[in-house]
């Protein structure tokens, strides 16, 4: 059962390599039932903080917990399913038994789990590890992460190397794990793979967490392109001017022009008019979410 | 038996096995040979004082009275070849425990398992030493019967101590590489310090008897404590067997606490 303390929480959490910065000052708290997508460019501190809550690496300073205890402690770590971002598997043993083996440690799964994982992401698992393509390996590493339905998972970069396909199942098993109550953490360096699911999206840049974001909120900002039919050319300045509205173009009776936020304002003026067509591309959040990259100033929600 | 024992020794399958031949193979060649030596003693002896230098003589144990079953049996098994063997054996195995993994990768999903950092080397320690002690097993029930076969006329007894004092020499090799590669997960260097380690031992031993530096130096070395006893004349040596096992507890525990506090792959 999730209890209602923080499922991950950092307080101050600070790794570095030498003195190579891995990751400097996180502090962060993922709720139970709560999908966190965390952003950041290859080499930001995902992984980094991904190792540290898992205890594959120690801190150089603050802390990390898992349902409120040490990741040390290994009996915290089996309420816990997780991908590695790179996921090595190797050698002549067949991937069921390597996962029947890691069934084995975490103490015996549900009946039938494996298989079933298996036939949803379409996965050969009588094959031997060394020679899985790096899209089974990744689907042995999401069978083994999600097998014995740990309150918490930790996926690093859970969806490459998968096809179109098999990232919308996927996505499919993480919404299903947010239903029953378990909480993910996943990270990506695409905003796009995350969105969809995410209730909430951390971003992180060299090393350091620059925005805590709900995706809602950060739909409400996004940019979304706009294009309007009419059945007659209309007056440029009846559109002119609407709060949100950018980049108006208008030619005969066609509109195009970008939203920031709702669109509400170009719907009631369009309203006026007879439109035959409307297309409203999907709210680009990776535009927004460019503008954390490029600008160096704190957007700070951080923690919220 | 514990998964993570179970599952170690299903990796050291086939090195085993492999090994497992090789080094009976070489058993079996050499004591097929010892007929011959026997019905010709003095020419055997002479061919090899003429063959090897003194220098080499020495290193490979003297070849003094090799054409007794128990000196050609020290000789051609337990003084060089076998060991070396075994210990390459060990060596790579004791690597495959912590170092392999970790430089592979595939180590970083094993220590998120609900299983303590502790407990993952020690059983990765139980598996290596019940994965050397099945080769040994092994190579002991060839060599005892080939013995026998070509009447070498030295007891089971002595060939058992011989053999114990092998394993535990052997043992603490393996566990000196799994030790460096638990302390630095570095493959490359646990291999080379068990190396480094196993060569310079072994030459300081072979030439303790020659001058008082070497002799001090030797003691600091596995080998002075395996061979010193002579067990296939003496029978088994125990003082320094436990010499060899405490030096492989104190690897041993020093493996666990090193790897208990460090970053893994990184």
């Amino acid at each position: 059962m999730p209890c209602m303390t923080a499922v991950v929480q950092t307080e101050g959490l600070t790794k570095f390599y030498g003195k190579r910065r891995g990751l400097e000052d996180l502090t962060l708290e993922i709720r139970p039932g709560e999908v966190f997508g965390y952003l950041g460019p290859n080499g930001a501190g995902k992984t980094t903080t991904i190792r540290l809550l898992l205890d594959v690496i120690r801190p150089t300073r603050g802390v990390a917990r898992l349902f409120g205890a040490d990741p040390r402690d290994a009996a915290v770590r089996g309420r816990v399913g997780y991908l590695p971002g790179e996921l090595a598997l190797e050698g002549r043993e067949k991937a069921s038994e390597y996962l029947a083996y890691l069934a084995g440690v975490r103490g015996g799964i549900g009946k039938g789990m494996i298989e079933t994982l298996a036939e949803r992401l379409e996965v050969d698992l009588s094959v031997r590890m060394g020679r899985l393509s790096k899209g089974n390996k990744q689907k042995v590493g999401l069978i083994q992460a999600f097998m014995h339905e740990p309150d918490l998972l930790i996926l690093d970069e859970p969806t490459s190397g998968l096809d179109p396909l098999v990232q919308q199942e996927f996505l499919a098993m993480v919404r299903e794990a947010r239903t029953a109550g378990r909480t993910v953490l996943m990270s990506s360096h695409v905003l796009a793979e995350v969105e969809h699911v995410s209730n909430r999206v951390g971003i992180v840049r060299r090393g350091r967490l620059v925005a805590v974001e709900d995706i809602a909120a950060l739909r409400e900002k996004a940019v979304r392109k706009v294009e309007l039919h009419f059945d007659a050319p209309v007056p440029e300045e009846a559109f002119r001017d609407l709060p949100g509205v950018r980049d108006l173009k208008i030619e005969g009776a066609a509109l195009s022009c970008t939203i920031d936020g709702r669109p509400d304002a170009l719907i009631k003026a369009a309203a006026r008019f007879t439109v035959v067509h409307l297309v409203s591309a999907e709210p680009d959040l990776e535009e927004i979410f460019l503008t954390y990259y490029s600008e160096d100033v704190h957007h700070a929600h951080v923690g919220a | 038996m514990p998964m993570l024992v179970r599952k170690t020794l299903r990796e050291y399958r086939r090195a085993l096995i492999g090994w497992t031949i090789g080094i009976c193979t070489f058993i079996g060649l050499y004591v097929s040979f010892f007929p011959q030596m026997r019905d010709n003693p003095d020419f055997y002896s002479q061919a090899a004082l003429a063959k090897y230098p003194e220098g080499v003589r020495k290193l490979m144990g003297g070849l003094e009275n090799f054409t007794s079953g128990a000196g050609f049996l020290q000789a051609v098994v337990y003084q060089l070849f076998v060991p070396l063997l075994f210990i390459m054996c060990a060596v790579i195995l004791g690597n495959k425990a912590i170092a392999a993994p970790e430089e592979s990768g595939t180590l970083e999903l094993t220590v998120t398992l609900p299983v303590d950092r502790k407990r993952l080397v020690l059983e990765r320690f139980a598996a290596l030493a019940a994965g050397l002690l099945a080769v040994a097993v092994v190579s002991l029930t060839v060599l005892t019967v080939l013995a026998a076969a070509v009447d070498m006329d030295v007891p089971f007894g002595r060939i058992l101590a011989a053999h114990i004092a092998l394993y535990l020499l052997v043992l603490f090799f393996g566990t000196l590489a799994l030790t460096v590669g638990a302390a630095t997960g570095n493959k490359g260097l646990a291999m080379g310090v068990a190396g480094a380690y196993a060569v310079a031992g072994y030459v300081f031993t072979a030439l303790s008897r020659d001058s008082q530096v070497m002799d001090v130096l030797s003691r600091l070395t596995p080998f002075h404590y395996y061979s010193e006893g002579n067990p296939l004349v003496n029978g088994l040596p125990v003082g320094d067997c436990l010499v060899l096992l405490a030096g492989t507890a104190v690897l041993a525990l020093t493996a666990v606490l090193s790897f208990d506090r460090r970053d893994v792959g990184v």
